[in-house]
């Protein structure tokens, strides 16, 4: 599937990523690319803005740790952002439903 | 050069340095890091840089338009607050001769009358238009340029209506109640540290550079009632209007305080007059197009710069004002201005952005 088919929905996807567990870029790109088999191919660096900027609206929250001596960024999700993931769920499911009864 | 020095360096040419160039470096540092060779699958590091600093750039300056209203919020506080504050109504206007000299007087008077209104226009203007397109992730350089401009317009103007408000406080500090001046002092000293702070936010905002091409858009696009109007076409008139609305207001408001035509009609004309005065100054500071500024500065400024200099976004979008009015005045069909607006957005020296203005009157370019 190529990036845009993503367009828009990166973000929803990051937030279902980090619902569970909170985690470091490269451990979220896994997580979708396992969840998604694969579908996804999207150019990797895209995931970073999209990280700041869902910490800039609050969704997200990150802090510095220190794991197997590098330092890197470890993003979880905040009150508001499990509230937007749900809302973004809903919708989603409405318009998949919708499009595959349409579609038969 | 890696991967990481070329995002460094972009990131850098964008304006986004310190803490926030450091953290992204750091974080595609350790995802390099995580899978050696991964580089390959992280995309343009230009593209990527591009895109930091294009969200960046919208959501501060967006933010800091909103950290300015509230900042004035709290100067209006401090000019309102003092004037109801119970029993003050007849002894806070002691008579501008018994202060200690006119030399602080007047200038107070400026700060407290004048100064307000322009804050409130601008600072209007700007939180509006960070509103209205609040759910963007990436607005035109230009437009964000304008937001700016309007939010440090607006900043200077509630610094000066709080200068105003101590001065005030300084001339009468022998005739006014201890009280009252403690209050009304110290909601001054309030408000200019949040306008102080507020002031520090515009400041970084302006230092990252978005990349996006595209109209500032105008006073017009901000207000939609008037967007379709006469007025559209006779920009100048909105100036007048308003000033005369404004002095009428005025005139009335204080025709009924005061309780007499004479004082109202005096007041009304001086805030008229001040509201077109500012209009003329800063109208085109703000987006009204066609304020007088706007001839004089775009018809001598284009002019007269060598055609291979580079194009900046405040030039594109006042060429792209100029042909707006040169719609307006039925000189250019729609199909022209659609066509020269394409080329005026993508010029990059300023003889491509005169090209598009050919065949318009030479005194409005």
């Amino acid at each position: 599937m190529r990036a845009d088919a993503l367009n828009g929905q990166l973000d929803v996807l990051i937030l279902a990523t980090l619902a569970d567990e909170a985690g470091h870029g490269y451990v979220i790109l896994q997580r979708l690319r396992q969840r998604s088999s694969g579908a996804f191919d999207l150019a990797e660096g895209t995931l970073y803005p999209a990280l700041h900027r869902l910490e800039r609206d609050g969704l997200l929250s990150s802090s510095w740790s220190v794991q197997s001596g590098r330092r890197r960024r470890v993003y979880e999700i905040t009150r508001a952002g499990r509230a937007a993931l749900s809302t973004r769920r809903q919708d989603w499911t409405q318009f998949a439903t919708a499009v595959e009864a349409v579609l038969g | 050069m890696s991967w990481l020095d070329r995002l460094a360096r972009e990131l850098a040419a964008r304006g986004l340095t310190g803490g926030d160039r450091r953290r992204i470096i750091l974080e595609l540092d350790d995802h390099i890091a995580c899978e050696p060779g991964v580089e390959a699958r992280l995309g343009d590091p230009v593209e990527l840089a591009a895109t930091f600093a294009d969200e960046l750039a919208t959501s501060t300056a967006r933010r800091s338009a909103y950290v300015v209203f509230a900042a004035l919020v709290t100067a209006a506080v401090a000019l309102i607050v003092p004037q109801l504050a119970p029993g003050t109504a007849s002894n806070i206007f002691p008579g501008f001769t018994s202060g200690l000299s006119l030399w602080l007087f007047f200038p107070a008077l400026l700060g407290m009358y004048v100064a307000p209104q322009v804050a409130l226009v601008a600072g209007t203007l700007a939180a509006w238009r960070a509103v209205r397109h609040r759910r963007d992730l990436v607005r035109p350089a230009a437009e964000l340029a304008l937001v700016r401009r309007r939010a440090w317009i607006a900043l200077g103007a509630g610094l000066a209506t709080v200068a105003g408000i101590e001065l005030y406080v300084l001339d009468f500090v022998a005739v006014l109640p201890a009280w009252w001046l403690v209050l009304t002092g110290g909601l001054g000293a309030v408000a200019a540290c949040a306008l102080l702070f507020a002031g520090k936010e515009l400041a970084s905002a302006g230092e990252l550079r978005s990349g996006t091409t595209g109209p500032a858009g105008d006073v017009f696009d901000d207000l939609p009632i008037i967007h379709y109007s006469w007025l559209r076409r006779h920009p100048w008139a909105l100036g007048a209007l308003g000033s005369m609305l404004v002095g009428l207001a005025m005139t009335l408001f204080m025709a009924h305080a005061e309780r007499s035509v004479t004082e109202g009609l005096q007041r009304g004309v001086f805030e008229a007059l001040a509201a077109a005065v500012g209009f003329v100054l800063l109208g085109r500071k703000i987006g009204v197009p066609g304020s007088p500024r706007l001839a004089i500065q775009s018809g001598a400024g284009l002019a007269r710069i060598p055609a291979e200099r580079l194009a900046g976004d405040e030039d594109r979008s006042r060429v792209e004002q100029v042909l707006r009015e040169g719609f307006g005045q039925g000189r250019l069909t729609l199909e022209q201005l659609t066509a020269r607006l394409e080329v005026a957005h993508g010029a990059r020296t300023i003889g491509e952005l005169r090209q598009t203005l050919k065949g318009l009157p030479p005194d409005e370019r």
